[in-house]
């Protein structure tokens, strides 16, 4: 198979959530001795990207998401070890924490866009849910992350989202890491007026901002 | 033989309440706090919003059990107390209701998924479900709602479970729904005719639609449900977005006459069950039944 085949292979396998399709392409792309940042980039994140617009369209739903993502994990589950084994450093587009606030133990917006985010090719630091606000910090300066990300579904606990970025203000951390807010009651005019640089309203939405604030 | 709410809903419209969560929280639920748990600690709170909705004019309210599931209070550690909390819930509304008026016992989503998004199976689910709605059966519920469900597997699993645990209770089951360009669907992908379909032949007694889209976009939806059933259909929206002030003041994006507004071209689209569901109040009820009362929206005898 030439590689343009394949890569289109790999972008169907993905779209289509066939998940020994996936492992079987980067099995042939380690065989054949290609880039594998390539293949990544060129053959899988477009799959990934045309499953967010789906998703975004409404074509796609969340089993369909969760099956593509499965199947890029599949896929990266081939290809990341053969990098490590040829010393190829991985390309990652930034490191995410993210984690659902204090007090709200909502997490199904909150683990698509992590999935999503991993798909697409971010490290994701994924807190779980009901998270103290300190505990972002702490992650995000021991990894020394570029993004965090706050969800909360209920109107009450969202207040927790302006409450931390108060927070890292008096820890003189403000501007340090690019903040990105979500959830049901957030919206593009709550993450402004709270001094929140990022803002989705779907987890396709919020890859594409988030790219956007690590500047990709 | 006493009136059920069933033979009501072939009279006339059929008034529910408005949001029970939000009222709990103005009334000081502390953030992280499981607000079933307030049914055995402020029982007199619950109490007092339930009598507001009847005061209102709601025929019939939800218990404070949305989260009643041992699957959901697992989150808070109180998943071996299910069965009290949601008895506990019905016992409050009975308490509440005036002769001849209604008790709903609610059955929310779980807030996990089945096999293979999750790690649910349906046993588990329908075992879970079971056990909530028995015990709001012998708290003295009148029916059951199966309210804001996101996947109709699930839904399906409660209805299944709420009919053999509380034979005798007739079950409403509402879903929740976005709009998209190709028409209505849940989180899981199910549209509106599918959904109608399977939960009909599950022996639902009135299917419908409740939070995430506003009184106006309802209508459409209700619509769509008509056009796929012909049971009674229960329409509870939302009054828009909340959006939340920097003084921490939470608003609609639908005013109390907006949102009131859309309830006759909702019941004119064919709901039989209205009510509100986030960011509806007593006030909300009070227009609604006025409305229903001075007899000029009429009554579809489509069933």
């Amino acid at each position: 198979m030439n590689k343009e085949d394949l890569y289109r292979s790999m972008r169907k396998a993905i779209v289509e959530g066939d998940k020994p399709a996936a492992r079987q392409m980067a099995l042939e792309a380690v065989r054949q001795g290609l880039d594998l940042n390539e293949v990544i980039d060129k053959g899988y994140v477009p799959g990934i990207q045309e499953v967010g617009d789906l998703w975004g369209k409404g074509e796609y739903f969340l089993p369909e998401l969760i099956t593509s993502a499965e199947c890029m994990k599949a896929a990266m589950d081939v290809l990341q070890p053969e990098m490590t084994k040829a010393n190829v450093k991985s390309r990652s587009l930034g490191k995410v924490v993210i984690g659902t606030v204090e007090g709200d133990i909502h997490d199904i917006g909150k683990n698509l866009v992590a999935s999503m985010l991993q798909a697409n090719g971010f490290e994701v630091i994924d807190l779980g849910t009901d998270v103290k606000l300190e505990r972002f910090i702490e992650k995000a300066e021991a990894v020394g992350a570029d993004l965090i990300c706050l969800s909360a579904l209920l109107t009450t606990t969202m207040a927790n989202q302006k409450k931390f970025i108060d927070l890292l203000g008096t820890r003189g951390l403000g501007g340090k890491y690019k903040v990105l807010v979500g959830g049901a009651p957030a919206t593009r005019k709550w993450a402004e007026s709270i001094g929140a640089q990022g803002y989705a309203e779907n987890a396709a939405l919020a890859v594409r901002e988030a790219k956007a604030l690590v500047g990709r | 033989m006493k009136q059920t709410i069933l033979d009501l809903v072939r009279e006339r419209p059929v008034l529910l309440d408005g949001g029970l969560g939000s009222e709990i929280i103005a009334r000081g639920l502390p953030q992280g706090a499981c607000p079933e748990a307030w049914n055995t600690e402020r029982p007199e709170t619950i109490k007092a919003i339930h009598a507001s909705y009847y005061e209102a004019g709601s025929d019939a309210v939800s218990t404070n059990s949305f989260g009643g599931s041992r699957i959901k209070l697992a989150a808070y550690g109180l998943e071996a107390r299910a069965a009290e909390l949601n008895a506990a819930a019905a016992r409050i509304a009975r308490e509440a209701a005036p002769a001849g008026r209604f008790v709903g016992g609610s059955i929310g989503p779980t807030g996990k998924f089945l096999k293979p998004q999750g790690e649910l199976t349906e046993a588990e689910l329908e075992d879970a479900f079971a056990e909530q709605a028995g015990a709001l059966a012998r708290g003295g519920a009148d029916f059951l709602i199966v309210e804001t469900q996101y996947d109709l597997r699930e839904a399906l699993a409660a209805l299944r479970a709420a009919r053999s645990a509380a034979l005798a209770l007739p079950v409403f089951v509402t879903l929740t729904f976005n709009a998209y360009p190709r028409g209505y669907f849940t989180l899981m992908g199910n549209g509106v005719a599918a959904v109608a379909e399977a939960l009909e032949k599950e022996g639902a007694s009135a299917v419908g639609a409740n939070c995430t889209l506003d009184s106006r976009e309802f209508v459409g939806l209700v619509a769509a449900f008509r056009q796929a059933t012909r049971l009674p259909i229960v329409a509870q929206a939302n009054a828009g977005r909340p959006a939340l002030g920097t003084d921490g003041e939470v608003a609609y994006s639908q005013s109390l006459e907006e949102y009131v507004g859309f309830v006759p071209a909702i019941i004119e689209a064919g709901a039989n069950v209205v009510g509100g569901c986030c960011g509806t109040r007593p006030e909300h009820i009070r227009k609604m039944s006025e409305l229903i009362h001075q007899g000029n929206i009429g009554t579809r005898r489509d069933q």
